[in-house]
């Protein structure tokens, strides 16, 4: 019952993964690239989807966890060690969104200038987000697609009638170095498949999960696509002054004039989905170091908030420093991480046709067993994991 | 004791939501608040600039009481706000800053010098309305208002996108002014704002002052309510820069071709001359644009841009007396004077290229529109592009049925 539910996921990819992308991630992309900010950001979307497609067909394979496979094939410490590193990449996935996070919210909902004190709160929720288990976590999917789905469109279509989409115009007129500079640059925006590899056994696979798993990541992929055609659309040449995006497209509305700027009430309501979206790698930060020490999850979770604060404390006057320092020097790192070990995972990790044709796990021993079997006989890992939630 | 545990933690959750997503504990009493909602700035003396900030102070009324005050000969634009703090107590977040008036004399070095300022920071909205004035934006800011006591709401009427729609101003704000100036023409226009004195009201003059340090007070208005002179404002006219400096004016008939041929202008009034036997007739025309489109097209090598106008017109008034069947009949446009208002808006969409390329101004963003949709031959022809443009209109009126 702890586990997470597949719709869950499909909601996560659809509607909270792109948010996360729509702060400070289309300045940055149109600063390099210019108005060809839709390839670098196409080839990266690609290249996440196709991991997550391996990852999908582990999960097919396995209803084992990612850390029970790897303390299977290659024993408790390398598990220990490689939960670790990830419970690490997890915790340094989490300060840009952050850090983006904190602009956004002291500059676009507050006529004043508020104080530090006003964003705080923030870390109280994650760490009662971290102590939750990945169900409860899940939950807030459901919530996120509705605000997401409504507010989004809003926003798009308010958006429109300033848009000039010559602006794109002409393509590849930077050249594919620049495009690939761009794209490595933009990686620690690219965290969903790491993600992924958390949840690997942690969601029951059913026939055509990954269909419909992929179709909305599609589904998310294009929303982020279409929002920076907007987005370079309605500022071309100055798009990369922008750094609150999602906040600023709608603003010209000119039908929202005798109103105020009404749009704002969508805006708040994708802060919302923002914030979901900031739990989710704090949470699976919390997950790893369970996996890495065991202990009481809230303690994890305490750790983690407390540092997470802290470092958003001290680079909080230095937020271009800090975004620069993780996408221009730290890239690798998410390479690694994002495409890398998923992709190895989801490679080497893969259960062996023979173990599957004795019915350990898979697609087509499950077809074989009952569900009272599958039931009965959880892998120990499997098992683990489940007390772990508990 | 779980479940109560529970409870109280989702309570305080929500609790903390509340205060991330409002700023309701940091309640500020409406009528203690002052608002910024324009800023004016000229060039000083020695070099730098003079920034005027209208304020407006809600009343328990409802109604806003208005002063400007004005910081004088700082370097920085950044300067004179960080100083309209230091002098007066309020910090000017700029959140509802809705105007930028440039005085004359910013034109006539790049304006971005002043301009910068709004672009880099996250606490004013590039939504607001640029104009630049005919004298000093001080004294435009210090204009009387015929709606009220603040001078900006009036200019901000003169401006609006509903002006826009008639075609009487070409209306900019500051993110397409920065757009035009970033992009390839190096190239923008402002509505050019006159102050014109109209009437005087009984009373004393409206406005407050005060001096601190090197700040002044400006008289502000208040012709609405304490009396004193009431002017209306004037922006059919518009100034063309090339980087950021003033460079020509287009007068208002070219104003008013330039929107109905390029901007968001769909319906507007003009005036034709034609001779009907040997007097001179006007007609008032209404002006609905049906369709309209410019392009820029290689034709051997040459750069053409193409005109294409389709529009419907009714007459509205002439100066003559009409007979009975002619006022029944007011929505037929005569055939001559279909012809002569499609020569006289070719003329004006000509005279306005021609002022515009003859200073460099890139009015119809033809580089932009090489770069984009013929990158191959922007190399070769952005150099002398507006010499060599050849301007070809296609410009057909109709009586509107």
């Amino acid at each position: 019952m702890h586990k997470l539910n597949v719709r869950q996921i499909c909601f996560w990819l659809a509607a909270v993964l792109p948010v996360s992308r729509l702060i400070v991630y289309p300045a940055t992309l149109s600063f390099r690239a210019g108005n060809d900010l839709l390839w670098p950001a196409l080839w990266n979307l690609i290249a996440e989807g196709t991991v997550l497609l391996l990852l999908l067909l582990l999960a097919r394979r396995t209803r084992r966890t990612f850390f029970g496979l790897l303390r299977e094939r290659a024993g408790e410490a390398a598990a220990r060690m490689t939960a670790l590193l990830l419970a690490l990449f997890f915790a340094l996935a989490a300060v840009l969104p952050l850090l983006e996070q904190r602009g956004f919210v002291l500059q676009i909902l507050y006529e004043n200038v508020p104080s530090f004190l006003s964003f705080a709160p923030l870390f109280a929720l994650l760490l009662f987000a971290g102590a939750q288990s990945l169900r409860a976590l899940g939950r807030t999917m459901d919530i996120a697609l509705p605000i997401f789905a409504l507010c989004f469109m809003i926003l798009l279509l308010l958006a429109l009638p300033d848009a000039d989409f010559s602006a794109l115009l002409p393509v590849f007129g930077r050249g594919m170095g620049e495009q690939a500079r761009t794209a490595l640059f933009s990686l620690p925006w690219y965290t969903g498949a790491p993600c992924m590899l958390c949840f690997v056994g942690n969601f029951e696979y059913k026939e055509g999960c990954a269909k419909k798993v992929l179709l909305a990541y599609a589904i998310g992929a294009a929303a982020t696509l279409s929002f920076l055609a907007v987005f370079y659309a309605v500022f071309a040449d100055i798009s990369f002054l922008q750094h609150n995006a999602l906040a600023q497209i709608s603003k010209y509305a000119t039908a929202l004039t005798p109103l105020g700027r009404i749009d704002l009430l969508f805006v708040i309501g994708l802060t919302l989905v923002l914030v979901i979206s900031a739990c989710v790698p704090v949470r699976l930060c919390v997950h790893c170091l369970g996996e890495a020490f065991g202990g009481p999850r809230a303690l994890h979770a305490a750790i983690v908030s407390i540092l997470l604060l802290g470092v958003t404390v001290l680079l909080n006057p230095a937020f271009r420093e800090a975004q620069t320092f993780l996408s221009e020097r730290m890239w690798p790192v998410f390479a690694l991480f994002g495409y890398g070990l998923p992709l190895l995972a989801a490679l080497f990790l893969r259960e062996k046709k023979a173990h599957r044709s004795h019915g350990i796990e898979g697609k087509t021993p499950r077809k074989d067993l009952s569900a009272a079997d599958r039931t009965r006989a959880p892998s120990p890992e499997t098992g683990r994991t489940l007390r772990a939630e508990n | 004791m779980k479940k109560f545990a529970r409870k109280a933690l989702l309570f305080a959750t929500g609790l903390l939501l509340l205060l991330f997503f409002t700023n309701n504990f940091g309640l500020i009493d409406i009528q203690k608040t002052a608002i910024v909602t324009a800023i004016g700035i000229d060039a000083a003396e020695e070099g730098g600039f003079d920034v005027t900030a209208q304020i407006a102070v809600p009343d328990a009324s409802g109604a806003d009481t208005a002063s400007n005050v004005t910081v004088r000969g700082t370097e920085t634009v950044g300067e004179a706000i960080a100083e309209l703090n230091r002098k007066t107590g309020w910090f000017p977040t700029l959140v509802h800053c809705s105007l930028i008036l440039l005085g004359k004399d910013t034109a006539q070095e790049n304006v971005f010098r002043a301009l910068d300022y709004f672009l880099r920071s996250e606490y004013v909205e590039d939504s607001c309305l640029v104009a630049l004035c005919e004298t000093t934006a001080a004294e435009t800011l210090g204009a009387g208002s015929p709606i009220g006591d603040l001078a900006s709401a009036a200019i901000a009427k003169v401006l609006s996108a509903e002006a826009q729609k008639t075609g009487l101003v070409s209306v900019t704000n500051l993110r397409d002014f920065a757009k035009g100036y970033f992009s390839e023409g190096e190239s923008g226009f402002l509505p050019q704002l006159s102050a014109l004195p109209q009437a005087k009201s009984e009373g004393g003059s409206g406005g407050q002052s005060g001096d601190s340090g090197n700040s002044s007070s400006a008289g502000g208005s208040g012709s609405g309510k304490s009396g004193g002179s009431s002017d209306v404002f004037d922006a059919s006219r518009t100034a063309l820069f090339v980087r950021g400096q003033l460079t020509a004016l287009l007068e208002t008939e070219e104003t008013l071709a330039y929107n109905l041929a390029v901007s968001g202008t769909d319906m507007a009034f003009g005036d034709v001359t034609v001779y009907e036997g040997d007097r001179e007739v006007i007609y008032h025309l209404k002006i609905d644009i049906g369709k309209k489109s410019q392009k820029l097209q290689i034709k051997g090598a040459l750069p053409v841009l193409e005109f294409s106008i389709r529009a419907q017109a009714q007459v509205v008034d002439a100066n003559k007396a009409g007979t009975r069947t002619e006022i029944a009949a007011t929505a037929i446009v005569p055939d001559h004077v279909l012809r002569a208002a499609e020569e006289r808006f070719e003329k004006e969409l000509r005279a306005a290229a021609d002022k515009a390329h003859a200073t460099g101004c890139d009015l119809f963003a033809l580089k932009q529109k090489l770069h984009r949709f013929h990158p191959k031959e922007y190399e070769a022809l952005q150099e002398n592009l507006l010499q060599d443009v050849r301007i070809t209109c296609d410009i057909r009126f109709e009586t509107m049925r």
